[in-house]
C-alpha cells in the first residue's frame, strides 16, 4: 500500500504535466522555425527512406488542371503558372487563434516554403513581374494580406529576409461562410487573367494576376 | 424608363451572376496519394535555411505517394512490362539544376517527367522531355531522352508508402526508389 499511492500520486502529476505540455504547444504563437509541422503517425511514419507529412504536399496549375488537359489533348501550350505547397489543417484550431497571428509573416503553406514559378512574365498589380521561380510568404493582417514574392528559392520553411524580396503586393481579405479545413490554394479565371485564390478557414484572399 | 430598368435588371443579373460563380468554387479534395519531394543533396531545404549549404542543390522529384493498402503491388496493381508514372496522379517530375549524365548519356539541366516500366527483376526507367502532365496515359517516347535499365533488389523490410530519396556514390547519387519489397536505383552522374 505504501509503495502503490506514491506511485499513483507519480502517476497523475505525469499525466497532468503531459496534458499541460501538450495545452501549452497548442495555444502557443505560430514559431517560425524550421519543423513546425509533424509526421504522420502510425504505421507510415516508419519509412526508412522517406516519412510522410501530416500536412501533405500538393500543387496547383494556371489553367486550372493544366496536366489533365494536356493528358487530354485539350492543350498544347506551356501552362502560365504553378504554385507547389503543403497544406496545413485546423484539427480543431481556429485560424486567427492559435494558428497564425497578425503582422507575423507566414510561408503559406507548411514544411518546404512555398513555391510559385512563372512559365512567362506577368503583370500583377500594374508591376512587371519577371518569369522564374519565387517562393511566396504572407504577412496576414485583419483586413488585408501583403504577399510577398521571394528569391530565396529550394528553402523550408521561413527566414524572412527582405533583402532577397523581390516584389511586394497588398490584397485585401474577404471572410466566407465557409470552414476551410485544409488550407486550399487555387487559380480562377478571372476575366482577361486570373486569380491565385488562398483560402483557409473562414479567409479568402485573392491576388489578380495579368497575362501580357 | 424601361430602358433604365432594364439595365439595372442586367445589372442585378451580373452581380448575382459574379456572386453565384463565387460561391460554386470548388475546391479540390485533399489528394488520397499525397504530393512529396525529395532533394539531393538530401534535405537541402533544411540545410539551406539553416545556411549549411547554398546556391542550388543538384536534383529535385516531385511524386505522389500511394499506398501499398493491403495490396500487391507489382506485377498486379502495378503491371509489369507497362508504361507507369511512377507515382500517383501528376506523372513524376525530375529536375536536374545542372547538365547530369544518366547511363552515359548527357542530359542538360531542366525539367523532366520520369516514368518507369516495372519488371521482375529490373526496371526500365525513362526520362521524357514531355513535362506537366497527368498520369501515363500520353506517354510519347519520340520524347524520350533517355532510357536505363536497372536491376530489382528484394528487401525485407516491405514500405508501405512509395518513397524516393538519393544516396551518394563517388561521381555522383542515386535516386533510390522503394515500393513493397522492391527498390531500384538510379545512378545520376554529375558532370
Amino acid at each position: 500500500m505504501n509503495t502503490i499511492r506514491p506511485a499513483i500520486i507519480a502517476f497523475i502529476f505525469l499525466i497532468a504535466v503531459s496534458c499541460n505540455d501538450s495545452a501549452k504547444k497548442e495555444a502557443g504563437p505560430p514559431r517560425i522555425q524550421i519543423k513546425d509541422t509533424s509526421l504522420a503517425q502510425g504505421e507510415t511514419r516508419r519509412n526508412p527512406y522517406s516519412p510522410i507529412d501530416v500536412s501533405p504536399m500538393d500543387m496547383s496549375y494556371y489553367p486550372v488542371d493544366y496536366t489533365k488537359l494536356k493528358m487530354t489533348g485539350s492543350i498544347k501550350e506551356a501552362p502560365v503558372v504553378r504554385v507547389i505547397y503543403s497544406r496545413p489543417h485546423l484539427q480543431g484550431r481556429e485560424l486567427f487563434h492559435g494558428l497564425l497571428n497578425y503582422n507575423e509573416p507566414w510561408r503559406l503553406g507548411a514544411n518546404e516554403s512555398t513555391e510559385i514559378q512563372l512559365f512567362r512574365d506577368l503583370t500583377i498589380q500594374h508591376k512587371n513581374v519577371i518569369q522564374g521561380r519565387y517562393i511566396l510568404y504572407c504577412i496576414p493582417h485583419e483586413s488585408t494580406w501583403t504577399i510577398v514574392f521571394n528569391k530565396n528559392i529550394d528553402t523550408w520553411g521561413l527566414k524572412p529576409d527582405a533583402t532577397q524580396d523581390a516584389y511586394r503586393f497588398e490584397v485585401p481579405v474577404k471572410k466566407t461562410d465557409n470552414r476551410i479545413e485544409y488550407f486550399t490554394m487555387v487559380f480562377e479565371k478571372a476575366g482577361a487573367g486570373a486569380n491565385l485564390l488562398m483560402a483557409w478557414d473562414n479567409v479568402e484572399a485573392r491576388l489578380h494576376l495579368t497575362f501580357q | 424608363m424601361k430602358k433604365i430598368l432594364g439595365t439595372s435588371l442586367f445589372v442585378i443579373f451580373l452581380i448575382s451572376g459574379s456572386y453565384a460563380q463565387t460561391d460554386s468554387i470548388v475546391f479540390p479534395e485533399v489528394d488520397k496519394s499525397p504530393m512529396d519531394m525529395s532533394y539531393c543533396p538530401v534535405n537541402f531545404p533544411v540545410l539551406k535555411i539553416s545556411e549549411k549549404v547554398t546556391g542550388s542543390p543538384f536534383i529535385r522529384v516531385i511524386y505522389g505517394r500511394p499506398n501499398k493498402n493491403g495490396r500487391a503491388i507489382f506485377g498486379d496493381l502495378v503491371e509489369y512490362g507497362k508504361v507507369w508514372r511512377l507515382g500517383a496522379n501528376e506523372a513524376t517530375e525530375i529536375e536536374f539544376y545542372k547538365d547530369v549524365s544518366v547511363d552515359s548519356k548527357k542530359i542538360k539541366k531542366g525539367r523532366y517527367t520520369l516514368y518507369a516500366i516495372p519488371g521482375k527483376n529490373d526496371w526500365t526507367m525513362i526520362l521524357n522531355k514531355d513535362t506537366d502532365i497527368w498520369g501515363a496515359f500520353k506517354y510519347d517516347s519520340t520524347n524520350d531522352v533517355a532510357r536505363v535499365t536497372v536491376p530489382v533488389t528484394i528487401i525485407d523490410n516491405p514500405v508501405e508508402t512509395l518513397s524516393m530519396t538519393f544516396d551518394k556514390f563517388n561521381t555522383g547519387f542515386n535516386l533510390v526508389i522503394a515500393w513493397d519489397t522492391v527498390e531500384v536505383k538510379l545512378p545520376i552522374v554529375l558532370k
